[in-house]
């Protein structure tokens, strides 16, 4: 008895312990990741992304940084990006480090994600244009805080997940898990009370006379086959108008991954 | 009425019938008899039909008032076990018994055993001592022998999908099925007794049959025993509907193969042959708790113990905490196995 009630305290403990996310106090100073050119932020909204993007930045050892232009000399917005990573270095470990940089152009509504280094290998193409595909509708109504607040988090999430596997299976879910426990917990104790009073342990079997009893006669009369077709849908990448273009080359010669699409 | 009784023919005292050996037996000198050779005093008798509610002892000459289904108690003043033979005689005279096996002292050492291991009650009923009562009792049951015809009709399916270029095929089978089965079900039991709860009685199955044995009154010295309340006629409905489930899962379990089978048309054709009037042996267990009585029943055979016993709140949120807490810390680990992240 003394054992089961022991147990039963460290399951709720260790539960107790993933529940609650752990608050990681936020680093002393805070670096600058969002370069606003284009003005699409309020004071406030730049304060608390900058805060956002240091703070989950530095938990996957990444710099989160977002750049927008208005893009006076109509450059490319994946040059746009890769001169940008030249010129200022940036990144969380060295110079020319860890990066993941989401660019809008709102000169030709053009928008590109790029990972570099940590941020190429657990962020692929394919992984930014799942990002890009979330905050697409967003960025297309005009709210860009909440767009640059999901890209942060959501880019803090995938990097979380081993590269190579789908970053949105449900099983990654916290509150799945925690719901799915809880009703495995629910089930199993409603069955135990159910069965409390004892359980019906004869079946169809147990009164039937076997040697006068069976199957008499049976007919298995075939009568015709239906076939029906469905195309298979390709799963393309894009998720958003026009997304097309993965990663490359800087000018610097710095690879990285890389999505690109409209808004 | 007719009132029997068993008088060791050596010492004169009351004998009763001994679950361990099987006999009846005397506890002043310890004879043993062997019930079916010696002659049933039943038979010996000539009956009244009419219907008396109460019977003077043979032991103590005392006059006791008994419950209209009463077919075998002990009495109330000296404690001899009394057969009321009017009621165990003519229409009313069982064809089979099963004589218990387990003694009252083991009936409440499982029935203890069977407290503690519950894992939802509460503490202190698993370790109070407060069993109120304990009742050896025949119950009376009939035993059904139902013949069925059954016919039926379908529609099955196989279903193959397979991938050929850009497509993906559904090929889809249809058959048309029949079926005819005989289904016998022999020694079906339906409990005749209007107090006991018909539910708890289901429960208490199977009663091993190979111990049936032809009825004899001295099975029941000692033990309290009672007079069918309905007859066969009228418990029928109860035991068609009983056997209902065993038919369709026989049916279902008879087309086998395919992905999917609808029946359209299902005939039952039941021939209801007879029914043997049959005592089983239970032990009735009645149990204070919290001010309230519980009523449990034991196979007086199997040792199966049933009944509904209190629901412990603490017990409840102990076992789901645990349970859920090990459900999450698996989903954890799978999805950590995979690649996830621990936050």
């Amino acid at each position: 008895m003394r054992k089961r009630y022991s147990i039963a305290a460290i399951l709720s403990l260790v539960l107790m312990l993933f529940a609650i996310p752990a608050h990681i106090s936020a680093s002393v100073e805070l670096k600058k990741l969002i370069y606003d050119d284009a003005n699409l932020l309020s004071p406030d909204e730049y304060d608390e992304l900058n805060t956002l993007a240091n703070k989950y930045g530095a938990k996957r050892e990444t710099d989160i940084i977002i750049i927008t232009s208005n893009n006076p000399d109509n450059v490319d917005v994946e040059v746009m990006t890769e001169d940008f990573y030249d010129e200022r270095a940036p990144g969380y470990d060295k110079r020319h480090g860890n990066t993941v940089i989401l660019t809008l152009d709102m000169r030709n509504r053009d928008v590109y994600l790029a990972g570099f280094y940590k941020a190429e290998t657990y962020l692929d193409d394919g992984r930014l244009d799942k990002i890009r595909a979330k905050i697409t509708p967003s960025l297309s109504e005009g709210d860009y805080a909440a767009a640059f607040k999901k890209y942060i988090k959501t880019s803090y999430k995938y990097m979380g997940i081993k590269p190579g596997v789908n970053p949105d299976n449900i099983l990654f879910n916290i509150w799945f898990q925690l719901g799915a426990a809880a009703a495995i917990g629910g089930i199993a104790v409603s069955i135990m009370a159910f069965n409390s009073g004892g359980r019906v342990t004869v079946n169809r079997r147990t009164y039937e006379d076997a040697k006068t009893s069976g199957i008499v006669d049976r007919q298995d009369q075939y009568v015709r086959t239906t076939v029906t077709k469905t195309k298979i849908e390709k799963s393309s990448g894009g998720g958003g108008r026009g997304g097309s273009g993965g990663g490359g080359f800087t000018g610097g010669g710095h690879s990285h991954s890389g999505s690109r699409g409209k808004f | 009425m007719q009132v029997l009784d068993y008088k060791c023919p050596n010492c004169g005292g009351g004998m009763v019938f001994d679950s361990v050996t099987g006999r009846l037996s005397c506890h002043s000198c310890g004879r043993k008899d062997d019930i079916e050779t010696i002659p049933d005093p039943l038979k010996t008798y000539a009956f009244s039909e009419n219907e008396v509610n109460e019977f003077q002892c043979n032991s103590c000459g005392a006059v006791t008032i008994t419950e209209a289904e009463t077919a075998a108690t002990v009495c109330s003043f000296c404690g001899a076990a009394v057969v009321l033979g009017d009621r165990l005689a003519g229409k009313l005279a069982p064809a089979l018994v099963i004589p218990f096996s387990i003694s009252k002292q083991q009936a409440m050492e499982a029935f203890r055993k069977w407290c503690k291991n519950g894992l939802l009650t509460p503490k202190g009923f698993v370790t109070a001592d407060r069993i109120k009562g304990i009742t050896g009792m025949y119950v009376p049951f009939w035993l059904y022998e139902l013949h069925n015809q059954v016919e039926a009709h379908g529609h099955a399916t196989k279903v193959r999908v397979y991938v050929k270029g850009d497509y993906r095929y559904t090929e889809t089978q249809h058959y048309n099925v029949y079926r005819r089965l005989r289904l016998n079900y022999t020694r079906v039991p339906i409990d005749a007794s209007e107090k006991m709860n018909d539910a708890l009685m289901d429960k208490l199955e199977p009663f091993p049959y190979e111990q049936l044995k032809s009825f004899k009154t001295p099975y029941l010295a000692g033990y309290v025993a009672e007079k069918y309340s309905y007859n066969d006629k009228e418990l029928l409905p109860r035991a068609k509907d009983k056997i209902r489930e065993y038919i369709e899962s026989a049916i279902s379990s008879s087309v086998t193969g395919y992905t999917t089978v609808n029946f359209i048309d299902k005939q039952v054709n039941n021939t209801y042959t007879n029914a043997d009037y049959c005592l089983l042996p239970v032990w009735v267990v009645h149990y204070d708790y919290n001010k309230l009585e519980y009523t449990f029943a034991m196979n007086g055979q199997t040792g199966k113990v049933v009944g509904k016993p209190p629901i412990s709140k603490a017990k409840v949120m102990k076992w789901f905490a645990g349970i859920a807490g090990v459900s999450f810390l698996l989903l954890k680990t799978i999805s950590w196995s995979m690649g996830g992240g621990l936050l």
